[in-house]
């Protein structure tokens, strides 16, 4: 009887113990053959594709790529798991989040591995991964923000496709009054990405720094012109209040209630899977100007690849790295698979980028439209070190204001004064 | 021999629980402690040169008490609690009592299907109604109401946490009731008592420590709202990500990483729960006596 | 007497309610069945029979190739194991604050009743932190050990052991000279075995549903239980397009076989069990 229980207690012990044994990331000691094992985060979907070219390619560096979560969730992901030591060696990170995770010591300076590849990209893109001289991430897409339109819609009103914001607002109004029904575009409340790509447009600078000191200004004259104008849309009833990507926004595309979308230039591969009937009724403009004939844009997102403070490959994790971004092949790929616009300049001149999108074949110059765009995007001088309290900022105050129809003005205040208190209390010096 | 073994017994039959008990209650509680009177601090650099963890003694309670959003977060969860403990209990008793009338038809069958929402997750509950609550997919009506507006979306969460529980406790108080005997009923049948009558008058006063018991399960269940408003946030615009205290602990923890902030407001938030739930239990063994 | 059509007034109200709780169900259901374009195009109460059911699941069970019936085995794991073991803890702890007259016997039950009145997802981001600095974190351990402590369980069985095992018997059984850990496992357990059953159903659902604790503890979406993994394929959707329609199909299946298990266990829910604490 005794025995019977012994046994069972053993039983239940070994399977707790197996399970245990499943636990864990982060890579591998090198088996005795030789063979480094590296894990990847990335939440671009059929990145595995990517990955495959890759593994073919080297079999004695293998690359597991994983899933967890994506945007500013896999940052948190990645600072507690920084933590708890069981990081990933290689991971997808959004250029708004690179400077927090180099002040938490979570990514690897890599300036010693990427020489050759930096030398792939233009100075606006490297800028964002290059803090203080040192490199922290190997670029991997450029999203410069662009006007998408529905052609069909705008010829069916006898609109114009404006060239400026000031035409957008007359447009707006027009196609207000023909079709109630259709809203010109959606203001996005839920994606930071978004406003921060019309802020940059706008002239704004969230963030800057002079040596050692910060300064944040979230809720600067340049700041509220641009949230101004956009309460004006909202409160004249012409834009949508819905995010992108939400489930009414995806109803309002599918049933040609939306006249345009503010997107980064990955945007027709998405409208694929959104709006899938409304092939070739699309195109793609230069984001309307605030004064005529200025051709800045700001950037919606875009990532680097980086290695994680705790990978013990660093050398192969930085190889991977550049690989990605800067090979032809693996370039091409990512073109194919994911649709990012490259932010390689070799990569912009690939042969693949001469068809368009597509779900754009009625427009055959997609392409050179984006590689006049890119140049002239701006971000800002450098992303803050609290990004996350910043944008988390934005999608509680923004979405209350529009919930109460109070002004985004006051929201921008509260985001500031948020920011720089955070900021403050992690010890940064914030003039 | 047997004595022996019987002196030893119950403390090894207790040890996993008092070990499981030390480890993922007890630990975890001190281990929250110590981190809240440290914060983490940047040592110079733009970036940070790396950071350093510093005693700062009750600093991170006075952040978090003087923390605006914390409060608007208690009195949001103590607003839906006001809505969804009365809902509960009230529909779980008028259901108990409903199967427990003689002639009811179909009782079986809608007991069970009251029941079954008890076994699926909140979260899967709140992407359920979620998507019933949406304009776009809503087949209840959610073009013409808005179910997210600034009053009706706490009308809303409650929905969710009220159409997951009212089975559970209706069938605790339908036990109850099944309990009673019979022969209580006989005499007032006899006596021409209406079931209502004998609902209010009879039933419901014998059944008040299930109905207490039910009412005590239902608050603790409203201090940890949290996966119907996290579930509900990405489909609108009306739930912030600091909505309720626990999404505020897992902001600071995971999303700002000030995990000390946030073991600052965990332990507060464990002494008011401790405290609100004891005042319950109290109440409810004075209504069992 | 009631009246002829007041009398048909509990079965209406009781049914009333049963569609209720039935119609979100439902509602998946219908709209499991439409293709990721009709979703948003067509009306929602009307089911398509376009085949966009069978369409759906199979690009569910592609999606990543085929992890979301990971997150299907995942949960039954947690739950299944997870309850077996602590419905054994539950029962052990239990019977012998109700059997044995043990020094601390006192302490322990009252510390195990406050802990009753603490919500344990409380605990979730504090459990979460200790256990990240000895590297249990995403792991498959580090779900399931906290959910091992069900202090309502124990004090279940504590009640269900002091009712239903006689302290004459386990005497008779000492005479005979039995020790006590036969006792513990032929008798005692043989008699709580009913309630055992319900412990274990209460702790199934509890871990089977729970969210935040395997949320904070584990990054690997392969170790994401059900509750988990649809959530995140939600969030996903909130930067890549047509996952909704995944979401919606994940829901569907992910409520199926909770329903089933229930209706096949029916008979024991002895919920009396948790009525017969009170007295």
């Amino acid at each position: 009887m005794r025995s019977q229980w012994r046994l069972a207690g053993a039983l239940v012990a070994g399977a707790l113990l197996v399970a245990g044994c499943g636990g864990g990331g982060g890579s591998d000691q090198p088996a005795a053959d030789g063979k480094v094992n590296l894990t990847f985060w990335d939440w671009d979907p059929n990145m595995d594709k990517v990955v495959a070219i890759w593994n073919q390619a080297h079999p004695d560096i293998h690359v597991t790529l994983s899933n967890p979560a994506g945007g500013d969730q896999l940052v948190s992901k990645m600072i507690t798991a920084h933590e708890a030591g069981n990081g990933p060696d290689i991971a997808k990170v959004e250029y708004q989040s690179l400077p927090a995770l180099v002040a938490k010591g979570v990514v690897a300076d890599i300036t010693q591995y990427t020489g050759d590849a930096a030398k792939d990209f233009d100075d606006t893109t490297l800028k964002a991964t290059r803090f203080e001289g040192k490199v922290y991430g190997v670029p991997q897409d450029v999203a410069p923000l662009m006007l998408f339109y529905r052609t069909d819609i705008f010829d069916q009103n006898g609109l114009k496709v404006p060239t400026t914001w000031d035409e957008f607002k007359q447009t707006a109004q027009q196609l207000h009054d023909k079709a109630p029904q259709v809203a010109m575009t959606n203001f996005d409340a839920a994606d930071p990405g978004w406003i921060t790509g019309l802020m940059q447009q706008g002239g704004a600078d969230w963030w800057s720094a002079s040596g050692t000191t910060w300064k944040v200004a979230i809720n600067s004259a340049q700041s509220k012109k641009v949230a101004d104008y956009w309460q004006g849309l909202v409160t004249a009833g012409t834009v949508a209040k819905n995010p992108s990507f939400s489930p009414q926004w995806n109803k309002q595309m599918n049933e040609g209630q939306i006249a345009t979308w503010i997107s980064g230039a990955w945007a027709p591969a998405q409208l694929g899977g959104i709006a899938p009937n409304t092939k070739g009724k699309w195109a793609v403009a230069p984001l309307p100007a605030w004064t005529a004939g200025d051709k800045t844009t700001g950037i919606w997102g875009g990532s680097a690849t980086t290695v994680t403070a705790d990978s013990k490959h660093a050398a192969q994790a930085a190889q991977f790295a550049a690989w990605l971004n800067t090979d032809d092949k693996a370039v091409t790929a990512q073109i194919q698979n994911i649709n990012i616009y490259p932010a390689a300049t070799s990569g912009r001149s690939l042969p693949i980028l001469s068809q368009p999108p597509a779900f754009f074949p009625n427009q055959a110059n997609y392409y050179d439209l984006v590689k006049q765009a890119a140049p002239n995007s701006r971000s800002f001088s450098i992303w803050g070190p609290n990004v996350t309290v910043t944008f988390s900022g934005y999608t509680d105050k923004f979405g209350a204001a529009l919930q109460n129809n109070t002004p985004f003005a006051t929201a921008l205040d509260d985001i500031q004064n948020a920011t720089v208190a955070d900021m403050k209390k992690l010890g940064f010096t914030v003039s | 021999m047997a004595a022996r073994n019987r002196a030893k017994l119950p403390y090894l039959l207790v040890l996993p629980a008092v070990a499981l008990l030390t480890l993922f209650v007890v630990a975890p509680g001190v281990y929250a402690l110590v981190l809240s009177f440290q914060a983490r601090k940047v040592t110079g650099g733009l970036l940070g040169g790396g950071s350093k963890l510093v005693f700062v003694g009750l600093d991170n309670y006075g952040l978090a008490l003087a923390d605006p959003e914390l409060w608007s977060s208690i009195a949001r969860m103590v607003l839906v609690a006001l809505l969804f403990i009365p809902a509960t209990v009230g529909f779980a008793l008028l259901f108990a009592l409903l199967l427990d009338v003689p002639r009811v038809k179909l009782a079986r069958s809608s007991r069970l299907a009251i029941f079954l929402p008890y076994a699926v997750p909140g979260v899967i509950a709140s992407l359920m109604w979620g998507f019933m609550y949406l304009p776009a997919t809503s087949p209840i009506g959610g073009d013409h109401v808005d179910f997210f507006g600034a009053t009706t979306v706490f009308f809303s969460v409650a929905n969710v946490a009220v159409w997951g529980s009212v089975g559970f406790n209706m069938i605790v108080i339908f036990t109850a009731l099944r309990a009673l005997p019979s022969e209580l009923y006989e005499a007032a049948r006899i006596d021409g008592c209406s079931e209502l009558r004998m609902a209010l008058r009879i039933k419901v006063p014998l059944v008040l420590p299930a109905i207490a018991m039910c009412t005590l399960f239902t608050a603790l269940a409203s201090l940890q709202l949290f996966n119907e408003p996290n579930t509900l946030r990405p489909l609108s615009n009306a739930v912030s990500s600091t909505w309720v205290p626990l999404m505020k602990i897992y902001e600071d923890a995971f999303v700002n990483s000030d995990v000390n902030k946030a073991a600052a407001t965990s332990v507060l938030f464990v002494i008011a729960a401790l405290a609100v739930s004891f005042v319950a239990s109290r109440t409810v063994s004075r209504v069992n006596r | 007497m009631p009246s002829g059509r007041l009398r048909l007034l509990p079965t209406a109200a009781l049914v009333l309610g049963a569609i209720y709780c039935v119609v979100p169900t439902l509602w998946i259901l219908i709209a499991s069945t439409k293709s990721k374009t009709d979703l948003f195009s067509t009306a929602t109460y009307l089911p398509s029979f376009s085949a966009g059911i069978w369409h759906n699941i199979v690009d569910l069970s592609t999606y990543q190739n085929g992890i979301f019936w990971h997150w299907m085995l995942n949960s039954f794991g947690y739950a299944l194991i997870g309850g077996v073991l602590a419905s054994l803890v539950s029962a052990a702890c239990g019977y012998a604050i109700a059997m044995y007259e043990f020094r601390g016997r006192k302490v322990v039950f009252n510390v195990i009743l406050a802990c009753v009145l603490l919500p344990q997802i409380v605990l979730a981001i504090p459990q979460y932190l200790l256990l990240s600095n000895v590297g249990l974190t995403d792991s498959y351990l580090g779900v399931l050990l906290p959910q091992l402590f069900n202090p309502y369980g124990i004090y279940l069985c504590r009640i269900y052991a002091a009712s239903s095992v006689p302290q004459s018997l386990l005497e008779a059984g000492r005479i005979d000279g039995a020790t006590e850990w036969k006792l513990f496992h032929s008798v005692g357990l043989r008699l709580m075995g009913p309630g055992l059953i319900t412990v274990f159903l209460l702790q199934f659902i509890a871990i089977w549903n729970n969210f935040l604790l395997p949320f904070v503890m584990v990054n690997s979406d392969d170790k994401f239980p059900l509750t988990v993994g649809l959530y995140s394929l939600l969030r996903h959707g909130a930067a890549e397009a047509s996952l909704y329609s995944l979401v919606i199909t994940g829901t569907l299946l992910s409520v199926l076989p909770v329903i089933a298990l229930f209706l096949s266990l029916q008979r024991y829910w002895r919920l009396d069990l948790v009525t017969g604490a009170l007295k």
